[in-house]
């Protein structure tokens, strides 16, 4: 049984190529169990004597094992061991971190909870946000660290700082409870951030996600999902045929009063919806979307106003005011004013006669900043497309998916519905 | 607590800039467990507020102690044109912007602010009216009638002077149509894309 000391000098002669790492992996992984755990308490006062950056891997595995016992986090309750935690995630190296992902993600998990705990999770984002990036072999994939780095950036109010993770596309994913998490807290930070077209899209792929069993996330992420899409598009949208049967099956069942908000949406009646509303304060409230539903509420006038845009190209306010049940023109001036400043309608206002006059989209596609636009997204599909087709020859050579294909052939199903493989290849 | 990133930015008067400087030495004075009480919070607020992101400055305001709020006057102004921004109260901005002794480090910042902002608004009302009353127009520039006229003149409005009333002249904007060669090689590679 080697001294904590000694491994402490192993450490400091090991840290350099990659062959010398794998080594002192070796010689870790040894003292990980009984050793260091014995002497866990010691070893806080040691990590002096080591470089976050240059030490990485050591350094990772001597404040793993100080932070596993309980009894050394009570002890060090203060702010300073979060400092060091921080500090470390923030300056080590990722390479040789990436040996030992488990006990990485162990260590800022415990950052997490110290900053919840002291009540500061302000003091975790920037620290987890260099751990996330250090830990993802690209940005294309999930980490467990993304859920817990979005859950911060909430419970700190920081939304604009969960965009660094959120403006990535991700195409790995290991756990699908990651994939939840991150769907919807991401919904939830672009909601804040009133940017509704974007949480659409996570708050989608968090309900249409394939799933054997229902799961609390996916039924929590369903009720924004239904809110959102009415302040957006003012309807909501049937489920895709690749939606998981589990969810289109249940998902109505246990969100019964969104529902039926988006059934008295539909009718688009500012005052009936609105006394739905009322009578169903409570429940929203429980679920922490009151303030969501009331942006529906007042979306209202927005869409019947967007509504009129299609069947007339001038209205008098006084009639704008009538037809939304606005009270008077000159409100429905300063609604009409504010959709064009957000840029939700092309209209002009005439206020010596009283008017305005809705206008076709103004933007004539032949601008080189449009052309940048439309280049840059057709590369994007590109890039995607060529993606899809590469998955798509993964999968369609892969052994278990081609015997559960074929066996489900013999049952009788046509083999078609399952691939768009044409026959002469078989 | 090193707010010279901060100090050089408002000094070369680059606004623009500010608020992603702040956002990120926010966090970075925060994970070091270093106390917040000195952070410039109505720089930060105001430098949302510069860039029109209201969401962001009202998250701040959310997260900025009570006793913080309490002992500086300064930051409880701005916040208040960030409410006036919020309900689109948009002569409330201007007074609220004037009724306020602003601080020889900000006061720059502040009249910056309320220039852009009264140069949008007028982008807005260029866009949304084809003719508006004179005292509409003072109202939304927070002028007086005879000076929100001159301005709106200087750009190009006519004024009906018995009806007191503005006409809107629309600038066409002045748009880039010329395309280099890089795009026809990259229009190439789409359709050789589509092809197979």
């Amino acid at each position: 049984m080697e001294s904590v000391e000694t491994l402490v000098a192993h450490i400091q002669a090991l840290s350099g190529s990659p062959e010398d790492l794998a080594q002192l992996h070796g010689l870790l992984k040894q003292a990980d169990g009984d050793a260091l755990r014995a002497h866990s308490a010691a070893l806080l006062p040691l990590l002096p004597q080591l470089h976050p950056a240059a030490h990485s891997l050591g350094y990772l595995f001597l404040l793993d094992a100080f932070l596993s016992a309980p009894a050394n986090l009570k002890a060090h309750a203060g702010g300073d061991l979060l400092a060091t935690v921080a500090n470390f995630l923030v300056s080590c190296s990722a390479e040789q971190i990436r040996l030992s992902p488990d006990k990485f993600l162990n260590v800022c998990k415990v950052l997490k909870s110290e900053a919840m705990q002291l009540n500061a999770p302000i003091r975790g984002i920037a620290p987890l946000r260099a751990a996330v990036r250090k830990v993802q072999p690209s940005s294309e994939h999930l980490t467990p660290l993304h859920a817990e780095y979005l859950t911060l950036c909430l419970l700190a109010k920081q939304y604009k700082a969960g965009l660094s993770v959120l403006e990535d596309d991700i195409f790995e994913v290991d756990q699908p409870k990651d994939l939840f998490l991150y769907c919807y807290y991401g919904g939830m930070i672009y909601i804040g951030l009133k940017k509704f077209r974007k949480a659409l899209e996570l708050l989608h792929n968090a309900v249409t996600a394939p799933m054997a069993s229902l799961n609390a996330i996916t039924i929590e992420a369903y009720k924004k999902y239904v809110l959102v899409s009415l302040i957006q598009n003012g309807q909501v949208p049937s489920f895709p045929k690749y939606a998981s049967s589990t969810a289109q099956r249940n998902l109505k069942n246990h969100a019964q009063i969104y529902v039926d908000l988006s059934t008295c949406y539909g009718n688009g009646s500012y005052s009936e919806l609105e006394t739905f509303i009322q009578s169903n304060t409570e429940k929203f409230e429980t679920d922490n979307n009151l303030g969501l539903v009331k942006q529906v509420l007042s979306s209202m006038y927005k869409r019947n106003i967007q509504r009129l845009t299609q069947t007339y190209l001038t209205l008098s306010l006084e009639d704008i005011a009538s037809s939304v049940q606005l009270n008077t023109p000159k409100e429905a001036e300063m609604h009409v004013l504010r959709m064009i400043e957000d840029g939700e309608i092309h209209a002009t206002i005439n206020q010596k006669d009283g008017m305005v006059s809705f206008h076709e989209d103004p933007e004539q596609y032949k601008s080189s900043e449009m052309v940048e636009h439309i280049d840059s997204s057709i590369q994007r599909l590109m890039a995607l497309s060529k993606k899809l087709t590469s998955i798509d020859e993964n999968i369609s050579c892969d052994h278990a998916f081609l015997m559960k294909s074929g066996r489900e052939r013999g049952r009788g199903f046509d083999y078609d519905d399952f691939d768009s493989v044409p026959h002469k290849y078989f | 607590m090193d707010l010279s990133t901060v100090n050089a930015a408002l000094a070369a008067k680059s606004y623009p800039d500010l608020a992603p400087i702040c956002d990120d030495l926010f966090l970075q004075v925060a994970s070091q467990g270093a106390a917040t009480d000195g952070w410039p919070y109505a720089v930060h607020l105001l430098a949302h507020l510069y860039l029109n992101d209201l969401n962001s400055a009202r998250f701040l305001w959310k997260t900025v102690p009570q006793e913080v709020k309490d002992a500086h006057p300064e930051l409880a102004a701005v916040w208040k044109i960030g409410q006036c921004l919020w309900n689109r109260d948009y002569a409330g901005v201007y007074t609220s912007a004037q009724g306020f002794e602003w601080g020889p480090e900000i006061a720059d910042f502040v009249a910056a602010f309320i220039e852009s902002y009264r140069k949008r608004i007028f982008e807005l009302l260029t866009s949304a009216y084809s003719t508006i009353s004179v005292a509409d127009v003072s109202h939304f520039m927070g002028m007086s009638e005879e000076d929100a006229t001159n301005y709106a003149v200087q750009n190009g409005w006519s004024l009906d002077a018995a009806a007191k009333m503005l006409t809107v002249t629309k600038q066409k904007p002045q748009t880039n149509q010329k395309l280099d060669a890089s795009k026809l090689q990259r229009l190439t590679e789409c359709v050789f894309h589509l092809e197979h």
